[in-house]
C-alpha cells in the first residue's frame, strides 16, 4: 500500500479521536464527571449519519443531526445519573454504551444489526486516488476539529468553564456559593456528547461502514488514555494525548505485520495500552501538560497589576 | 422597629431518634450582627446548614425577605442573598485564590452556558469590576499577594479567611458565619470582626455569627442567642447574656 496514505489515514485518525477527546476532557478533565460511556455517544452519532445518509440526506445535516441527537442522548442519560456520585456515575454510564451495543446488534433495522452497512463518503469525487481521499477528509475533518476546539476553549476560558471546575473540585461549596450544579452537569454532558457525536458521524463517513464491534468498550478506554496522558483539564493536552496514542495505536498496528509473535498482536497492544496507563498513573499522575489555567482579561490585569507592584518593591 | 430579614419559627431536624434541631424560633433583623454561641454538640451548625437548605427542615418555617425559603435549593437561597461561610474551609483547591473569589460572585452573566459563548464582551466587562471587588476584599484579608496562587498552597488561617471573603464577595444581604475567628491568631481574630463591624456600618450587611471566642463576639454583637440540645435557652443583649446564670450552666458547665 502507498506509505503516504498510510500517513494520511494517520492523520484523519487523530483528527478524530481529537475531537473525542476534546469531548472526554470537557466532561472529565473541567467537569470531573467520570464518562465512561464515551463510545455510546460516538455509535449514536455514526449511526445516525448512517441511516440519514442513506436516505439521501446532505453529509453536513447528517454530522449536524447526529451531534444534536447525541446531546439529547446525552442530556436524558444525564438526568438520573445527576445525583450519582462519580464512581457510580462511571458504572452506569459504561453499562448504558454496552446495552446500546448489544440492541443495535440485535435489531437488524437499526443499520443492519450485527452484519452492519455501508456509509457513503460525506464528499466523494469521481476517479479520486486514494490519496485525495484522505486529503479531503482531512480537510473535513479538521475543520470540525478546529470547531470544536474553539467552542471548548473559550468555555472554559470563561466563567462558566471556572464553574465547571468548582464544581468538579467542591459540589456543596459550589451548590452553597448559588451553582445548579444539575444544571450545570447536564449542560457539560449534553456538549459532551454532541462534539462525541459528530466524531462518530465523521468516523462513520471515513471508513465508509459501521458494524457493532466498531464499537466496543475499548473505544471508550482509548479516549480516557489520550486525556490522561495529554493531561486532564487541558484542551492542548486532550489533543497532544490523541496524537500520541494515535501513533502508538497505528505504529504497533504497522509494526506487527513484521513481526513473528507467539501471541495475537491485538493483545500485544491491550497490553502495552495497559502498561502505558500504569506508567504516566506512576511517574505523571497530572499528564504531560499542566491543567491551564482559567483566563479572561480580569485575571490579566491583575496578573499585570501584581507584576507592576512586585518590580516596585525590589 | 426594622423588619425581620431572617424569620425562623418552630424549625426542628433530626437525624433518626436525635433531634439536632428542636423547635427553634428566632428572628434577625437587617443591618446588626447576631450572635449564636453553644457547647458543642448542641445544634448550631445544623441551624445553620437547615437555614441554607443543605438540610430540609423536618418541622417548621424559614422566612427570608418574608419569602419562604425552607423548600428552596441552596443555589436558589443564595440567589436570594443569604450566603455563609462553612466552619471548616470549603476551597476549590485548584483554583487560584482569585477564581475563588470570583466563582462566588453573585449574578455573574458569563455564569451561563450560552452567555460565556457569546456575551463575552458583557461578562469580561463585568468581571474587571468583580476582580477590583475582590482584591479590595483580599487585601482586607492580607491575601492580595497570593491572589493568583492556588488555594491549595495556602496555611489553616489563610483558607479560612478565604472561605470568608468567598462570602463577602457574594456582596450578601445576610451573611452566615461559622466560627469565623477559630484558628487564625488573636490579633487576627480581631481584625476579622472588625471589618465585619466596618461591613455593616458602611453596606448595611446583615451577619449571624456562631463563635466560641465569646470576647470577641460579645464586643460585636448586638444580640445573642445560646442554644443547648438543640433548643435556644437563652436570648438577650451580649452584656444581659454575659450575666445571666443559666448561660453559665450551659455553657460552661457550672
Amino acid at each position: 500500500m502507498d506509505p503516504l496514505v498510510y500517513v494520511l489515514d494517520l492523520i484523519v485518525f487523530i483528527g478524530i479521536f481529537g475531537i473525542m477527546s476534546l469531548s472526554l476532557n470537557l466532561e472529565f478533565g473541567f467537569a470531573g464527571l467520570a464518562n465512561f460511556g464515551k463510545v455510546a455517544f460516538f455509535l449514536v452519532g455514526a449511526y445516525t449519519y448512517a441511516i440519514l445518509s442513506e436516505i439521501g440526506v446532505p453529509f453536513y445535516f447528517c454530522l449536524i443531526t447526529g451531534a444534536l441527537i447525541s446531546a439529547m442522548v446525552g442530556f436524558l442519560v444525564s438526568l438520573p445519573t445527576l445525583r450519582l456520585r462519580e464512581d457510580y456515575l462511571a458504572i452506569v454510564i459504561l453499562t448504558f454504551g454496552e446495552i446500546l451495543r448489544v440492541v443495535v446488534k440485535s435489531e437488524r433495522w437499526i443499520g443492519g444489526g450485527v452484519w452492519g452497512m455501508a456509509v457513503s463518503p460525506a464528499i466523494s469525487i469521481a476517479g479520486a486516488s486514494a490519496r485525495v481521499g484522505a486529503l479531503v477528509n482531512i480537510g473535513l475533518v479538521y475543520l470540525c476539529l478546529v470547531i470544536c476546539f474553539l467552542v471548548v476553549q473559550l468555555l472554559t476560558n470563561s466563567p462558566y468553564g471556572r464553574v465547571m471546575r468548582a464544581i468538579r473540585e467542591d459540589e456543596i461549596a459550589a451548590e452553597v456559593l448559588g451553582k445548579d450544579r444539575a444544571k450545570y452537569r447536564a449542560q457539560v454532558f449534553a456538549l459532551g456528547s454532541a462534539i462525541a457525536g459528530l466524531a462518530g458521524g465523521l468516523y462513520a463517513q471515513y471508513i465508509q461502514f459501521i458494524d457493532p464491534y466498531m464499537f466496543m468498550p475499548m473505544v471508550t478506554f482509548t479516549v480516557w488514555i489520550m486525556v490522561i496522558l495529554g493531561g486532564p483539564a487541558n484542551n492542548w493536552g486532550a489533543l497532544l494525548g490523541a496524537a500520541l496514542v494515535m501513533l502508538f495505536d497505528r505504529g504497533t498496528t504497522i509494526a506487527k505485520d513484521y513481526l513473528a509473535l507467539a501471541i495475537d498482536p491485538i493483545n500485544l497492544q491491550y497490553i502495552l495500552f495497559g502498561v502505558l496507563i500504569i506508567l504516566i498513573l506512576l511517574y505523571r499522575p497530572q499528564g504531560l501538560l499542566r491543567e491551564s489555567k482559567v483566563k479572561t482579561k480580569a485575571i490579566d490585569r491583575v496578573g499585570h497589576e501584581r507584576r507592576a507592584t512586585k518590580n516596585k518593591g525590589s | 422597629m426594622k423588619e425581620e430579614l431572617l424569620k425562623i419559627r418552630e424549625v426542628s431536624k433530626h437525624f433518626g431518634g436525635v433531634y439536632a434541631v428542636n423547635g427553634v424560633s428566632l428572628g434577625i433583623r437587617s443591618g446588626s450582627i447576631w450572635g449564636l454561641v453553644g457547647p458543642n454538640g448542641s445544634g448550631k451548625t445544623t441551624l445553620f446548614d437547615t437555614i441554607l437548605g443543605l438540610h430540609r427542615p423536618d418541622e417548621g418555617a424559614i422566612y427570608f425577605n418574608s419569602t419562604c425559603i425552607s423548600h428552596l435549593a441552596p443555589h436558589q437561597i443564595y440567589a436570594l442573598g443569604l450566603v455563609s461561610a462553612f466552619q471548616i474551609p470549603r476551597l476549590f483547591q485548584g483554583l487560584s485564590v482569585l477564581d475563588n473569589m470570583l466563582v462566588a460572585a453573585r449574578g455573574h452573566q458569563g455564569d451561563g452556558f450560552l452567555n460565556s459563548l457569546f456575551l463575552r464582551g458583557g461578562w469580561q466587562r463585568q468581571e474587571v469590576e468583580f476582580a477590583d471587588r475582590a482584591m479590595e476584599i483580599l487585601e482586607l484579608l492580607e491575601l492580595d499577594r497570593l491572589a493568583l496562587s492556588p488555594a491549595s498552597e495556602l496555611s489553616g488561617g489563610q483558607r479560612k479567611l478565604l472561605e470568608i471573603g468567598r462570602g463577602l464577595m457574594a456582596s450578601p444581604t445576610l451573611l452566615l458565619l461559622d466560627e469565623p475567628a477559630a484558628g487564625v491568631n488573636p490579633n487576627l481574630g480581631r481584625r476579622i470582626f472588625d471589618g465585619i463591624e466596618n461591613l455593616r456600618r458602611e453596606e448595611g450587611l446583615s451577619f449571624f455569627i456562631i463563635e466560641h471566642r465569646l470576647e470577641l463576639l460579645f464586643d460585636f454583637a448586638h444580640w445573642v442567642y445560646v442554644m443547648d440540645k438543640g433548643k435556644i435557652v437563652v436570648q438577650g443583649k451580649p452584656q444581659d447574656v454575659a450575666r445571666n446564670p443559666e448561660f453559665y450552666q450551659v455553657y460552661l458547665g457550672e
